[in-house]
This record gives C-alpha cells, structure tokens and sequence, in this order.
C-alpha cells in the first residue's frame, strides 16, 4: 500500500481548487494542480519538487511582459486633504478587516525607570540601548489603486509594524555557549544602534531592548509597500515601527519559525502593547519579507526575513500572509523563484489573491495583463521618484 | 495558460495491463487508442505455417523450433488449436516463471509504441502494491522502463488508479478514487487534488475469475473469458451454468475489493480532510459487465464505508481509461 504526501493546509488547499476550477483545459489543470500541490504520480524523481515549484511560479505569473508597452498617461501626484476611500473599495473588494471594529488590547505602562519599562502584560522593556534619530516625518498615502486615483493625504502617527530578522550570525542555542551568545547579543545591539535599523530588537534570550525612540523613523523598510483600508504606503520608515528578532529565516517550502519559544512570547507582548497603543490594526503587522520591493527590477522581496514562517498565530495575529501584497496588485510588481522558493506555501495564498486581483483589474478595463502592469509599474515610478525629490536624504534599508 | 512549444502530440500513455497493453495519444484534440492482448500462443514450427501467417499479416517471432504468435490473433489460434494462452504478466507484473514472457511483451510494447521521436515522453502504468503484502514491482517496472527507454522514450511510470483518476475526474479537480479492475489485480487510488493519498490493489480481478470458473465448470479460462465478455451481465437470472459461476465469482472479488477499500481507508492516518463528498470511478475489462457498477454500489452500501462517496460512475471507456490517464499525466508534464 503507498501512501503519498497529503497537499497541503485546508485553506490552501481550497485556494487551489478555486484557482484549478478556472482553467479549463483538463490537462492544464492538472499540469496546476501537479504544481500546486506536492503531488507527482511518477515515482522516484528527486528534484522534481524544486521543478515543480519553479514551474508553479512560472505559472501563476502568468504572461510575462512583454517588450510592446502602452503608456498611460497619469497625471502627477499631487496633495489633497481627502481621499477617495469609496471608489477604492468599489474598484478593489477589500481583503482588510474593519478597523472599526478591530479589538484592540488594553495595555498600560506599570512602571518605567532609568533603565527599563514594565507594561501591565508582562512586557519589559530595556532602554540601555535606547537612541534618537530623525523625528518620524508626515508621510503621503496613496489611494487604494492609486493607478487611477492621483490624489494622496499626508499622515502621521504609527500606521503598522514591519517584523524583521537580524539575519546575524547565530550560535548554537547551548549553555555553554551562554557567554559567546551574550557577546554577539550586544555587538548586533551595538550595530543596530549605531545604524538606526530598527525601533526594537529582542534577542536570543527574549530581552526586549528599545533602540530607536518611537518617536522617530528608523532604517528598517526604505523600499515597501503595504496597504491597508485607508490607503497604500510607499516607504514604511516613517508610518511603520520596525521590531527585529535576533534570528535567521528558514527557507523552503515548509519554514519552521526561527525564533525561540521565549522570542514569540517577547513578540506577542512587545506587539500587543504597541497596537494597543498607536491602534494598529492586525493586518498591518506583517513581515520585511512581505513589504520588501526592489525598483531596479520592479520585483518583490527584495529582503526575505520571516519570508514564510512568521507565527502570526502565536504572536496573537491574523495570518497575514494570506493577504495580496499591494506592491502587485497596485503597482505591479512582479516575483522571482527564489522569492517563491524561500516563502514557501503560505505565501503563495497572498501571492494568488494578487495575481487573481490583477487579472480582474486588467479585465475590467479591457488591457492585458502585461499592458496593465506596465501602466501600475509606470504609476509606481512617478511615486518613487516623488518621494525620493521629497526626502532627499532617505536612506535605503 | 497554453504554452504554444508544447506538442501534444509527443506525449504517449501506455497502460500496461495484464490482460492487455494499451496505448494512447492525441491527435489535436481527439484521444487515440491501439492496444493488444498481452498474451501469446506457441505452435510448432513448420514453413507453411509461417507462411500463412506471413500471408495473413499475423505478428509472430520464430524462437527455436516455435512460432508464437503474439497480441491480439493469439487468442484465435488459442481457439483454433484448442490451447490456453499463455500470458507475459501475472498479478499486474511481469510473471518470471514464463520463459518467453520478456521476449514478448518486447515484442508488444515496440508494436505499439514504436521507437520514440527525439526526448518523447511516455508514462506508462504500474500496479500498486497488493494490499497487506509487500510485494515487489521494482523488477517489472525497471523492465518496462528499459524496453521503452531502448526505444527512445522519456519513460516515467504512474500508479494505475491514479490514471483512473486523471482521466475521469477533471470536474472534480481530480479528486476522488479511481478504480481499475483488470485481469491481474484491482487497483485502486484515493487523489486529492491530483495527488495520490492513498494507493493499493486487491489480488483477485479478471483472472481469478476466470480460472476459478474454469475449474468449477470443466471449461478452459479462455472460453470462460469470451463468455464473460461477450454475453455476462448483473440481472441475477443467469441462463447457462458458465454464467452463473461467473456470477458468485464477480461477486466474491466485489466483496472483497469493497473490505479492502474499507480496510485501508479506516486504517490510513494520512486521510485528507474531504470538505465535500468525492466520486468514485470504475474501469478496466472486469469491470465492463453490464450491471457491475449497480452490483458494486448495492455491495459498498451494505457496508459502512469510511469516506462519502457523490456518486459511482462507469468510466466513458473502460477498456482504456488507464492509458488515456497515463497520457494526460504526460501531456501535464511537458
């Protein structure tokens, strides 16, 4: 009796179905399912999930662009006090949760000394390291589909929370090496102080330490997108507070959480005194590898850190790698296989819904999907080069 | 999205049955089918016998002081001379006890295949291991990759009830068990989104059948196939003594592929979690009887089985549905 591999979560497994249900052709239907799922009726080809997988992004990118472009002529951005919130999400059904009606928890400061902070969840936090940069700056946010919408509003205040990776080098996590983990534990304090590369760190142990006051934009997500209800972010420095764990991302098709049973406990309460704070909602905590963007290529995930294997449920949040990333469906950018590779498959749920979003898009206005793309692609470089005119001195994370 | 570099026409399906070899490929949208018996007969060698069949354009090979007459005319002389054919297979695998079966199921294969156009892709058919035994279909699936590999082709094998699936459940996203009833084995493949979940196969199919039959009524396995095939259907009221045997034999292997589909389906801890009933289809020759599919449903209802079932349905074509499978899986891997 042979027993193969089972396909995946049931949710993924619906997202699959709905998606196969749409292509006609019996034997590309199965030529996508075989992809999507781990499935091979042949037996004994090593090496034919990694094809499989490559082939499965080919796919869902769908016709690649082509070199014929139509230009569409966009005016340019200019500022407005209102947003056109409803023509957004008549354009767009919204994957968002209400922000009304989000619950948000109720933290408070029980004590705060020279040298740390307690909140009333348990949450310490240590100031040794703590440090200034440039106060957080008012920041534009675009319409939902800001490719038809050349309007934007100014903003201020704690829109999100982008979780990031050190990436730095790790030690086995032993007892004996307690006094080399400690060392490399202050050193990446020291490089992130130094560097302004995030809000928060917590290390190895699940020490929460603060580095860049909140008050003030660190380096952690220069080149990202997000977007939530209200409007799409370009540039999250300054609309998101940037919390690192000290870990590296596990890669492939089934990442494991890199961080430590005592790091996601840091993670839950560190996040649920900071949403409780600044009223974030749950969809706008999400992982660098999600918001990453890179202009040269006009491709995603440029940084891959918490790629696929963020515990959102553990942390006490929605999955939110089950939502589209704006960067595709709004300014069309597209994939490479090593980002889907790294991912793995919770991903690829966000990657789906985007990809299905833009087809419709395209279709709705009656252009290709290559022809749309390059008129998002156009819009997005009109943003760029705005914001970066704008803020002269911005640094790349 | 169609990849215009694809040809479909390069892809083959070949459904290596016991009973039968089949092939399948596709000429612009239409499915195309050859097969021949995977059987043989030999004769004493004589010149004017080889010359008639040189005249009647019968497939033979001359080995030794024999012809044998292979494929689908074995089953004519096996008449005419009042012999059994003999058969290169055995439970769904190449049967080591018979000298010549290598030779001619070589034979066979290269008939209907022919030699592969550059880097062809051709998946072929392999059983499943029986249920509870640990049998070992290294041997025939390697031989059968080689032969097709000397013929050029890009050979890949694929579990016959999986071809089941893939031919016959495109509506249901290639959900559901696919059930093949040969002549060696029944095969029977549970896929979720076209990846086989749970595969295995039951001893007794056509074979046993006819064998079991042949001795309870004195007659010849062969004679008691044609009957079979020609004239046998589910009604409950049979005419002959032949057909009435078939009957309790049809029915003792229905039984017993319904209590090992029940028994591997409760014991698998690797079961899917179906959001909504699965179809089950039947094919293969054993399966072809009018009033079979009836029969199996009346029978899987008396039992309490494990999965919910939508609906049991023959196959379009049983005879070749495995083939058609195998081809569609080699056309999805271009």
């Amino acid at each position: 009796m042979t027993v193969q591999v089972t396909p995946s979560s049931p949710g993924e497994a619906h997202l699959v179905e709905w998606r196969a249900r749409r292509i006609e052709d019996p034997v590309e239907r199965l030529r996508y399912l075989r992809r999507s799922t781990s499935g091979d009726s042949s037996r004994g080809t090593a090496g034919a999930a990694k094809r499989r997988l490559h082939i499965f992004h080919k796919y869902l990118r769908g016709v690649a662009p082509s070199l014929l472009y139509v230009l569409v002529l966009l005016p340019a951005p200019t500022p407005s006090s209102t947003m056109d919130t409803e023509r957004w999400e008549q354009a767009v059904q919204s994957p968002f949760g209400n922000p009304a009606r989000e619950v948000y928890p109720a933290i408070w400061q029980v004590e705060k000394t020279g040298g740390y902070e307690v909140y009333s969840n348990g949450l310490r936090i240590e100031d040794q390291y703590a440090t200034s940069n440039r106060p957080r700056a008012l920041y534009p946010v675009f319409g939902r589909m800001p490719v038809e919408d050349p309007t934007f509003a100014w903003r201020s205040g704690v829109a999100g929370i982008v979780f990031h990776t050190t990436e730095s080098h790790m030690l086995p996590f032993q007892a004996e090496q307690n006094q080399d983990l400690q060392r490399l534990g202050k050193n990446l304090l020291a490089v992130v102080r130094q560097n302004r590369s995030y809000h928060f760190v917590i290390d190895r142990f699940g020490r929460v330490f603060r580095v860049v006051q909140e008050s003030d934009a660190a380096n952690h997500a220069g080149e990202s997108v997000w977007a939530d209800a209200t409007g799409t972010y370009v540039n999250l420095n300054d609309s998101f507070l940037g919390v690192a764990v000290e870990a590296e991302t596990e890669r492939g098709t089934d990442p494991q959480p890199s961080a430590s049973p005592a790091q996601i406990h840091a993670l839950r309460v560190l996040t649920e005194m900071l949403r409780s704070k600044y009223r974030i909602p749950a969809s706008n905590c999400v992982t660098h590898a999600q918001v990453s963007v890179n202009p040269d290529n006009m491709r995603i995930g440029y940084h891959t850190d918490w790629a696929g294997n963020f515990p959102f449920a553990a942390v006490g949040l929605q999955d939110n790698y089950a939502m589209p990333p704006a960067s595709l469906y709004a300014f069309g950018f597209e994939y490479d296989p090593a980002f889907v590779k790294s991912t793995g498959a919770r991903v690829w749920k966000g990657l789906l819904l985007a990809e299905e979003q833009m087809r419709e898009q395209a279709a709705a206005r009656g252009m290709t999907v290559a022809k749309y793309r390059i008129a998002l692609q156009q819009r997005f470089r009109q943003i760029h080069a705005a914001l970066r005119n704008g803020n002269p001195e911005e640094k790349q994370s | 999205m169609k990849n215009t570099t694809r040809n479909p026409g390069t892809a083959m399906g070949l459904d290596v049955g016991t009973s039968r070899i089949v092939m399948a490929q596709r000429s612009g949208e239409e499915y195309q089918y050859d097969s021949q018996l995977n059987a043989f007969v030999a004769i004493p060698y004589a010149k004017l016998t080889e010359g008639v069949l040189q005249k009647e354009e019968v497939p033979y090979t001359v080995r030794g002081s024999e012809i044998i007459v292979h494929g689908n005319e074995s089953e004519k002389f096996a008449e005419l001379l009042n012999t059994e054919t003999r058969r290169t297979m055995t439970r769904g695998v190449l049967d080591a006890k018979e000298p010549e079966g290598l030779a001619v199921i070589r034979q066979l294969i290269t008939a209907l295949a022919g030699p592969a156009k550059e880097k062809q892709k051709l998946f072929f058919t392999v059983p499943a291991a029986s249920l509870g035994a640990e049998e070992n279909l290294t041997y025939h699936e390697a031989t059968v990759r080689q032969i097709l590999a000397e013929l050029g082709y890009e050979a890949k094998s694929i579990n016959e009830g999986l071809a089941v699936v893939y031919a016959e459940m495109e509506s249901s996203n290639f959900s559901g068990v696919g059930i093949s009833c040969g002549g060696g084995l029944c095969n029977v493949c549970l896929a979720y989104l076209s990846v086989p979940v749970l595969s295995f196969s039951i001893p007794k199919a056509g074979d046993y059948i006819d064998s079991s039959a042949a001795q309870v009524t004195g007659e010849r396995s062969n004679r008691i196939r044609l009957a079979k095939e020609d004239s046998f259907h589910f009604n409950g009221f049979f005419t002959d003594k032949i057909h009435q045997v078939l009957g309790v034999y049809y029915d003792e292997v229905i039984h017993g592929l319904v209590a090992g589909m029940k028994q591997a389906f409760a014991n698998s801890r690797t079961m899917p979690k179906l959001s909504r009933p699965i179809p089950l289809v039947l094919s293969g020759g054993t399966a072809v009887p009018e009033g079979f599919r009836d029969r199996f449903e009346k029978i899987l209802g008396e039992n309490e089985f494990p999965i919910q079932i939508s609906e049991i349905r023959m196959a379009a074509n049983p005879l070749t549905t495995s083939a058609k499978g195998a081809l569609v899986a080699a056309l999805s891997d271009l």
